[in-house]
């Protein structure tokens, strides 16, 4: 005997907004919804992106075993050049449907809804429209929305030395001072929720399952390993593969180790392509969306967000808490897709800056008593230090 | 030291945690008739819709007993013998004995005073208990879509009056889920287990003995913002009912609510029409209860009649700033008394003094936050209010007494409570405090503020 919950996407859905409401409307039933609960069919989700992915990644394997390249195959039936076409359509199919169920659950809320909006009109634009138009007037794929760290090859100096220069001048600025200067003035949110194309996955297809990322303190410890581990590896490879520029030429052994003489070839820039952009950013990151909620990549690995959070923490951003009203309900942590736990800092009275936060503003919405808001602000820069919070800090 | 805390609330938690963090080495032991791990009980209605699940709702993650060396004893407390210091306990466990020993053993729900009040399918909705018992009438089970019942939510020697014990479900004994359920009381509770109700999609009944929903905190104006909402989402709402009696089946399930107005169906009844102290099991203890309400009388450090046994949150009488004497049923107050409470659990002797009154509640999808003297009818009060129907809707109320600025009672918007609350304390003038509202407020980025216009 169940009663079958009528889905939050026909009950409390964006009915009618015919006000602003700030906080969220309506109660959600997220976990009466086995699909965003590990259930069989959420798992069964997981493995089919999985499966997309590494079929996307290592078709050539595929082809060697079964003798088909089923996603090049299906891309020219259809017209496109190649495959990575295709996954840019579904990409930017997927996040406008993504952003459709966000917006209907969520977009009573104004930040909510110019976020979302601008995120996937960026992606749209920028993300996919820009690199199939340009290859139609001889230009190379390039992504304007992406900037090292994250896409790592846009400093390697043959990347640089191949693009249009005012495109190089772009990369370079956009990465080493533009980035940084408006983490700066509005935290890393201005990119990671904003801007970023692996942000808006997560923010739009991926917001179904934003409950499930860990807050447990475990999470939080590998999270500070793991990120700065590949920050590590990829300030480490991006200056190998500058030095192969310089000397590579008159040492072909350090050229073979760093580059590879063949893209086939296993070499430290292949390895970095392999495990960081294919297994971390792509199979884990979004293939484990149902079980490991949608921010595994942004929170434990991507190497832009590590240095952006850096910059957060001495910059302008913070959640603001309001003294003395927080009820401990937990609303503002269960639905962190970061894993930061806001409540122990709400329930503290302790206005916070983490390194770790993108700014979705989810935390002020959900939360039932208004004790949160998202500011850039200079004042009180004592939020920045580390509080003891007796609950946290034992 | 052994300190012993009956009662993991969030009182008994918080003096927990504030004696473990300047005493590493004292013993402390929690007593709990209620649940293996401290949750928010304001979050209960989150858990029934499923928003969040029993673990989103504790604060502390559950290895957090373990980490901080508090003894978890689950078993229902009977009595205190305050010569021999022991807490004795229900079903044949041993008795604790204590140093120094904390009541924080908090409310318990008002029983219906109506004939038929104890029929199968009747319940309250202030437990853990309790919810899972809602869930069962109403989804037939627990949130994560038909998953195990909560594994420690019941007590096999909870007594037959605990608000802790195990309830039967009307739904299991009719084979049929609950399909019209009724809520009897215009307050906090009541409106929550209308709004969960809503969410698994029925139309509730709503019965409300006032003439407006929540009198003690809002005015007719707002309140009818709030009716309006309660419609719009598909609540029956009834005011002015007193009901007199609830009708049972020969099978002793519940059929119907009886009131002045008539006879309305209903399968599945909760009763939220307050809750009192939980401190009946204190009857046989020499502890100087409250001959009014029952609340354990503390004085103005938390201290009880008995030597080295401190009250704190929603169990506790205290006196009130106009010298009368009750609980405060708040989760605010339960946590600042509970950090008192620990403090003189530690040997300190620090006062309990309650700050300016400020309280806030989310009501359907409406905010509400409010700070200072507001229904108190004072002497000459006035109350300025302006009504705003824009992008954003909210309603702003700020109550004048002799030209100073007593309160304030706000739905729709964000505010910052303690920047009212110092205006208050600053005794500001109206004028002056329309000039400088936005100043207090708290809303999200983006949303347009406040222009009171005709002011």
């Amino acid at each position: 005997m169940q009663r079958s919950t009528p889905s939050s996407f026909r009950r409390y859905a964006f009915r009618e907004h015919e006000v602003d409401q700030q906080g969220q409307n309506g109660l959600l039933t997220t976990y009466r919804e086995g699909w965003r609960n590990r259930s069989i069919l959420g798992l069964t989700i997981s493995l089919l992106l999985v499966t997309f992915y590494v079929v996307l990644y290592w078709e050539h394997k595929v082809q060697e075993q079964f003798g088909v390249a089923p996603l090049t195959a299906f891309s020219e039936s259809v017209g496109l050049r190649n495959r990575w076409y295709l996954y840019g359509f579904l990409y930017s199919v997927a996040m406008i449907a993504g952003a459709i169920y966000y917006l209907r659950r969520h977009g009573n809320s104004r930040y909510n809804r110019y976020r979302i909006t601008v995120n996937v009109a960026i992606q749209i634009a920028l993300g996919f429209t820009l690199p199939f138009v340009m290859p139609l007037f001889g230009g190379k794929e390039l992504y304007f929305s992406y900037f090292w760290p994250l896409k790592y090859d846009y400093l390697y100096p043959q990347t640089l030395a191949d693009v249009p220069l005012y495109f190089a001048l772009y990369t370079v600025v956009g990465s080493l001072l533009a980035a940084p200067v408006l983490a700066v003035l509005y935290g890393k949110r201005w990119y990671c929720s904003w801007v970023c194309g692996c942000g808006g996955l997560a923010n739009t297809f991926g917001d179904p399952w934003r409950h499930l990322t860990s807050k447990s303190t475990k999470s939080w410890r590998f999270e500070q390993l793991s990120i700065h581990l590949v920050l590590l590896i990829a300030i480490g490879t991006t200056f190998l593969i500058g030095l192969d520029w310089l000397i590579g030429s008159e040492h072909p052994t350090f050229h073979r180790i760093v580059s590879g003489n063949d893209w086939k070839d296993w070499s430290i820039k292949s390895f970095y392509g392999f495990a960081v952009g294919s297994i971390l950013a792509g199979v884990i990151g979004t293939g484990l969306y149902p079980i490991f909620g949608p921010r595994v990549w942004c929170r434990n690995f991507c190497p832009m967000a590590a240095v952006l959070g850096w910059i957060q923490k001495v910059g302008r951003y913070r959640i603001k808490v309001k003294p003395g009203m927080c009820i401990s309900c937990g609303n503002c942590s269960t639905y962190c897709e970061m894993g930061i736990d806001v409540r122990s800092y709400a329930q503290a009275d302790q206005s916070f800056t983490r390194a770790s936060c993108v700014g979705c503003g989810m935390c002020a919405h959900m939360c039932p008593r208004g004790v949160l808001k998202l500011e850039n602000s200079w004042d009180r820069p004592e939020d920045k230090e580390r509080q003891r919070l007796s609950v946290v800090d034992f | 030291m052994r300190i012993v805390i009956i009662g993991n609330g969030v009182a008994g938690m918080e003096a927990a945690l504030a004696v473990r963090e300047r005493e590493p080495s004292w013993e402390i032991s929690l007593i709990s008739e209620e649940s293996d791990h401290f949750f928010s009980r304001t979050a209960l209605m989150w858990v029934f819709s499923g928003q969040m699940s029993h673990r989103d709702i504790e604060p502390l993650e559950r290895d957090a007993y373990t980490r901080l060396g508090f003894r978890r004893v689950r078993a229902r407390a009977t009595c205190i013998d305050t010569a021999k210091r022991l807490v004795s306990l229900a079903g044949g466990l041993d008795p604790v004995p204590y140093d120094r020993l904390l009541i924080a053993s908090g409310s318990r729900p008002r029983s219906g005073p109506w004939p038929g009040s104890d029929a199968r399918g009747v319940g309250h909705f202030v437990t853990l208990q309790d919810l899972a018992w809602y869930e069962d009438e109403v989804h037939g089970g627990s949130s994560r879509a038909g998953g195990p019942p909560r594994p420690d939510a019941h007590l096999p020697v909870s007594a037959s009056d605990s608000p802790y014990r195990f309830r039967e479900v009307a739904a299991e004994r009719r084979g049929r889920l609950a399909r019209q359920p009724a809520i009897i009381g215009g307050g906090l509770i009541g409106i929550e287990a209308v709004e969960v109700a809503v969410t698994a999609g029925l139309r509730p009944r709503f019965f409300i003995r006032e003439e407006w929903f929540w009198p003690i905190a809002l005015d007719p104006r707002e309140s009818q913002w709030i009716a309006d909402r309660m419609s719009h989402h598909g609540v029956d709402v009834h005011l002015e009912h007193e009901v007199e009696m609830l009708e049972a089946d020969s099978d002793g399930n519940v059929t119907a609510v009886r009131t002045n107005e008539g006879r309305y169906e209903a399968d599945c009844v909760v009763i939220a029409i307050g809750v009192m102290p939980n401190t009946s099991w204190l009857a046989g203890s020499a502890i100087e209860l409250d001959e009014r309400g029952g609340g354990v009388v503390v004085d103005e450090s938390l201290k009880t009649s008995a030597a080295d046994v401190f009250a704190a949150g929603d169990c506790a009488s205290v006196r009130w700033f106009d010298g009368t004497r009750r609980p405060e049923q708040l989760w605010y107050t339960a946590r600042d008394q509970g950090r008192v409470a620990g403090r003189r659990l530690l040997g300190d002797s620090p006062r309990y003094e309650r700050g300016a009154w400020y309280n806030s509640a989310k009501l359907m999808d409406i905010e509400y936050t409010t700070a200072g003297l507001v229904n108190w009818n004072l002497d000459g009060e006035k109350s300025w209010f302006f009504e705003e129907r824009g992008t954003v809707r909210s309603t702003t109320r700020v109550v004048v007494q002799q030209d100073r600025v007593v309160g304030f009672n706000m739905l729709g918007r964000r505010w910052d409570h303690s920047v009212l609350i110092r205006w208050i304390e600053e005794q500001r003038s109206l004028d002056w405090v329309l000039a400088h509202l936005n100043d207090a407020a708290f809303d999200t980025e983006l949303v347009p503020p406040l222009r009171i216009s005709g002011a």
